[in-house]
């Protein structure tokens, strides 16, 4: 799939833009988390909580599968593919693996949100460290997938390698 | 005609990734399908369980938190 070189930028420009966010994004709801879990003020701890799961749905969601879209859609546009390089096939392989997670973990946000909103549950049963734990590895995770996109180690597939000789 | 040169290999460090990323998603899995079910493994307590604590629950009185859920 050719593109111009204006194309190339601007869907490259999409992505760090999607991407960088995301990172942002899971370094306020650890952020969150950790306010969640030492906060002194009962309503604050609540807060932390409510509000993370709506803040999920319209920053977190739709960042992750942005960061996916533009990153296919980027990599098919340039020389170095999808599936040719191993740098790419990983970020392809993290970022898909940690948008199923935070799919899938929407409905741990909702059963925290609801545990915070009933005034008989306890602060103790309010708190959870699950966010801070699942805010931490999707840092480690983004913060590797971004070393990859900066450093680009060498390597490339059988794939990559077979298209490569055959233009050759 | 000139050979086409070998394929040189996969590097160490995409085999160092590659075992990380098998035993990330068999953790994965094995929590998904064998970690307790459901939210419990989530949340540290119910909803509505009171913890075998000395004081009363917070919000019940008027010491301490203030701001309560009364």
């Amino acid at each position: 799939m050719a593109m111009t070189a204006g194309l190339r930028k601007f869907a490259l420009t999409a992505h760090v833009t999607c991407s960088v966010g995301w990172l942002g994004a899971v370094g306020v709801f650890l952020a969150l988390a950790v306010v969640g879990l030492t906060g002194r003020d009962a309503q604050t701890v609540r807060g932390a909580y409510l509000v993370m799961e709506p803040a999920a749905w319209f920053v977190l969601v739709p960042l992750a599968c942005a960061s996916l879209l533009t990153g296919i859609l980027q990599s098919l546009g340039t020389p170095w593919g999808l599936f040719r390089h191993y740098w790419v096939l990983f970020k392809l392989l993290m970022n898909t693996f940690a948008t199923v997670v935070l799919v899938l973990y929407m409905e741990t946000f909702r059963f925290m949100a609801g545990v915070a909103a009933d005034p008989s549950a306890d602060l103790a049963a309010v708190r959870n460290p699950s966010p801070g734990l699942h805010a931490a590895l999707a840092l480690l995770v983004l913060l590797v997938a971004l070393v990859l996109a900066v450093y680009k180690p060498r390597g490339m597939t059988r794939y990559g390698w077979r298209k490569k000789m055959d233009s050759a | 005609m000139a050979e086409s040169p070998r394929y040189p290999g996969t590097p160490r460090w995409v085999k160092v990734f590659g075992i990380i990323a098998v035993l990330v998603i068999l953790l994965f899995v094995h929590r998904l399908l064998g970690g307790g079910g459901g939210h419990a493994r989530h949340a540290s307590q119910g909803p509505g369980s009171h913890p075998a604590t000395a004081g009363p629950p917070e919000g019940h009185t008027g010491s301490g938190g203030g701001h309560g859920w009364q």
